[in-house]
């Protein structure tokens, strides 16, 4: 069983679920594709081995270069300019189409590997973890999202901690998973929040529930909009300064006097998988 | 005259909250939300004329399928999945990035590229001037629409423009930046709010805009308010204040009470930051 | 000596435009032949890479100064790599901007 978590934006509790449901499924993987603030690793270890994720980026030969700007003028993301006469690769816009190296009619452009990120991973007990880690001034993660999920396979139990958002990354980390978590928090933010992912997640037609996070009394803003959709709500977390501090520490909850919400919410979406 | 933007680099660290309550306290005639993937500021600001523009992204590869002559190089060569073969060649709108591979190869020329809808530049007009702007799913981010969402402001208003930034440290974030005179970082006391406010902060410093730093809810750390205090202090950064954790600002801003005119002591916190933004300005 | 200001409107009477890359106009100035020159600037609605292009234009142009509010970073890098030296605009129009420049009033940006 995969399960991916997600919430409209970050700071929702994305990663405190995540982190807390891998650590209660037995031998489960845990996935962290948010590349851009890489930290539920760190729940688990300080310590990780790190493979590098290249990206292919163009190289020109000056030598067989005439300077006919074609491949300035095809590259749709401005990755070529002419400087002074010369055609100049700048690797932070470069998409990695190969185009550049089709269209050239001198074969003058070759391709060579970029670092653009790193997978992070180890094995703590019997869980194993990987994070993606972009490099900064980096501007797309999909590589290594695509990368990170190779790590498991459709057999194994994981939990995906995926990008804030909903951009192609979050799409990439979703493609594979048989539930989808939405984490909310119960203010009006939240309920827009939650909209915009719920939107995403019915194009590809996946099964889904809702946990409320930092949740109050009254939760009725969120409950109202569950209902009319019919999307399950599998569990509340409750607004506590010291699940709070806990979790800003880097603890992970689900050991302690919490472990009970995450415990019915995992028993929530068993059931609901299995629907 | 002047325009103040609120950052933070983690999302949910309380942004739009303080923009929110810096409009009141400004009084400010003129506001902007350039977090086009997940604008929040129109929640409290959805009053009067509104005008809409659409947002085009870059264009996209389309087939035509009675051109198509099913040889398969367009899939072979397109870097990013963007392309099924099953029930003929067809384009993934979600995953195609417009780069022109496809159009290139194709020996039929059944591919062309249209741009479509990515997202709206809207503002609304009341006794007040609000620019926001939206992205469609699966759009990515984009630091064209947030500078389309900030070329409708004016720039001879004469209150305090006020700027909810986008999340993050990337082009979105830079783009909002141009034109700025101050920029209020909020962040709170977690290993990730710590790690993203240094990253924040050597953005802004390449810059050059001048900026102070707040930390919303130190109270739930304290040892790590202090370290991120006393990295400030080294760093020659101004600290403005900082505000609790409370359990009761969701309810308030829920009911649409404004957290600085309440007797809420995250709100008696936000008056006194604005206080001292107000003299760094 | 070909100075370069991004500007809002078209003139010399313009003010500054607060961005460089995605300015609606560039004003080109020749001090040698004391004329100016406005060019449109087509990069301006791009997706990627306005900065980037601005930098190739002032390439083509033979800039000499270019006098920006601002400058983003990648088109930063790039600039650091050329001879064209970077002044930091006021808040007066662009007329101005140039005799300040020319009287030794603006400070260089980077």
């Amino acid at each position: 069983m995969q399960i991916a978590v997600l919430s409209g934006k970050g700071g929702a509790g994305k990663t405190l679920l995540a982190v807390n449901l891998a650590n209660l499924i037995e031998g489960s993987t845990f996935l962290d594709c948010d590349v851009e603030e890489p930290n539920g690793i760190y729940y688990f270890s300080e310590y990780f081995i790190k493979e590098k994720v290249y990206s292919k980026i163009p190289v020109v030969d000056e030598k067989k270069c005439v300077n006919c700007n074609m491949c300035i003028d095809f590259c749709r993301y401005n990755a070529l300019i002419d400087f002074i006469g010369k055609v100049k690769v700048l690797p932070s816009l470069c998409h990695s189409c190969g185009g550049c190296q089709l269209v050239c009619p001198h074969e003058a452009i070759k391709e060579k590997d970029e670092l653009i990120g790193w997978i992070n991973q180890t094995i703590i007990n019997d869980h194993q973890i990987f994070g993606g880690e972009l490099k900064i001034g980096k501007e797309t993660g999909v590589s290594i999202i695509e990368k990170i999920l190779q790590k498991t396979s459709d057999e194994e139990d994981s939990v995906i901690d995926c990008p804030p958002g909903n951009g192609c990354s979050v799409m990439e980390s979703i493609s594979g998973a048989d539930f989808c978590l939405l984490v909310s928090e119960p203010t009006i933010f939240g309920l827009e929040n939650l909209k915009m992912v719920y939107d995403l997640i019915k194009i590809y037609n996946k099964k889904s529930g809702i946990v409320i996070n930092k949740a109050i009394k009254n939760n009725e803003l969120i409950e109202a909009y569950a209902l009319e959709n019919n999307i399950p709500i599998l569990g509340y977390i409750p607004f506590e300064k010291e699940l709070a501090l806990l979790n800003s520490k880097l603890n992970i909850v689900s050991e302690g006097k919490y472990r009970p919400y995450f415990d019915h919410i995992l028993e929530k979406i068993r059931k609901e998988v299995l629907k | 005259m002047k325009q103040l933007l609120v950052l933070s680099g983690k999302g949910g660290t309380g942004k739009t909250t303080i923009a929110s309550s810096f409009i009141k306290l400004a009084n400010s005639k003129q506001f902007a939300d350039c977090d086009v993937e997940a604008p929040n500021l129109h929640l409290m600001y959805k009053k009067g004329e509104m005008n809409s523009k659409s947002y085009f992204g870059l264009a996209k590869a389309i087939i035509n399928q009675e051109l198509c002559i099913e040889c398969g190089l367009c899939k072979d060569h397109c870097r990013f999945n963007a392309i099924s073969d099953q029930n003929g060649y067809h384009i993934n709108p979600y995953k195609c990035e417009g780069c022109g591979v496809c159009g290139l190869v194709c020996p039929a020329g059944a591919i062309q590229y249209e741009k479509k809808v990515d997202g709206s530049i809207d503002l609304y007009q009341n006794n007040y001037r609000f620019s926001t702007g939206s992205l469609k799913m699966g759009s990515g981010n984009s630091g064209l629409l947030v500078t389309e969402v900030k070329k409708q402001l004016n720039n001879h208003e004469d209150n305090l423009t006020i700027i909810d930034g986008p999340p993050g440290i990337g082009c979105p974030v830079i783009a909002s930046m141009s034109g700025v005179d101050f920029i209020l970082v909020v962040t709170e006391p977690s290993m990730s709010g710590f790690s993203d406010m240094k990253r924040m902060i050597e953005t802004i410093k390449k810059m050059r805009i001048k900026m102070a730093v707040c930390i919303n809810k130190y109270d739930i750390n304290r040892n790590l308010s202090k370290k991120i205090k006393q990295y400030l202090f080294e760093e020659r950064i101004s600290y403005v204040g900082e505000l609790p954790y409370d359990d009761k600002v969701n309810d308030l801003i829920n009911q649409g009470i404004s957290l600085v005119e309440s007797n809420n002591p995250v709100g008696k916190g936000i008056i006194k930051i604005y206080d001292k933004v107000k003299i760094l300005l | 000596m070909i100075i370069v200001i991004p500007t809002k409107e078209q003139g010399e009477k313009s003010f500054v435009s607060e961005q460089l890359g995605r300015a609606n106009y560039f004003y080109v100035y020749n001090t040698d032949k004391l004329s100016g020159e406005v060019i449109d600037n087509s990069y301006k609605n791009e997706r990627h890479g306005a900065g980037v292009k601005t930098v190739e234009f002032l390439l083509k142009q033979n800039t000499d100064i270019l006098i920006t509010p601002r400058i983003g970073e990648k088109s930063l890098e790039i600039l650091l790599e050329t001879k064209i030296k970077i002044y930091k605009s006021n808040a007066k129009i662009v007329k101005e901007n140039i005799n300040d420049f020319l009287n030794d009033e603006l400070e260089e940006l980077y």
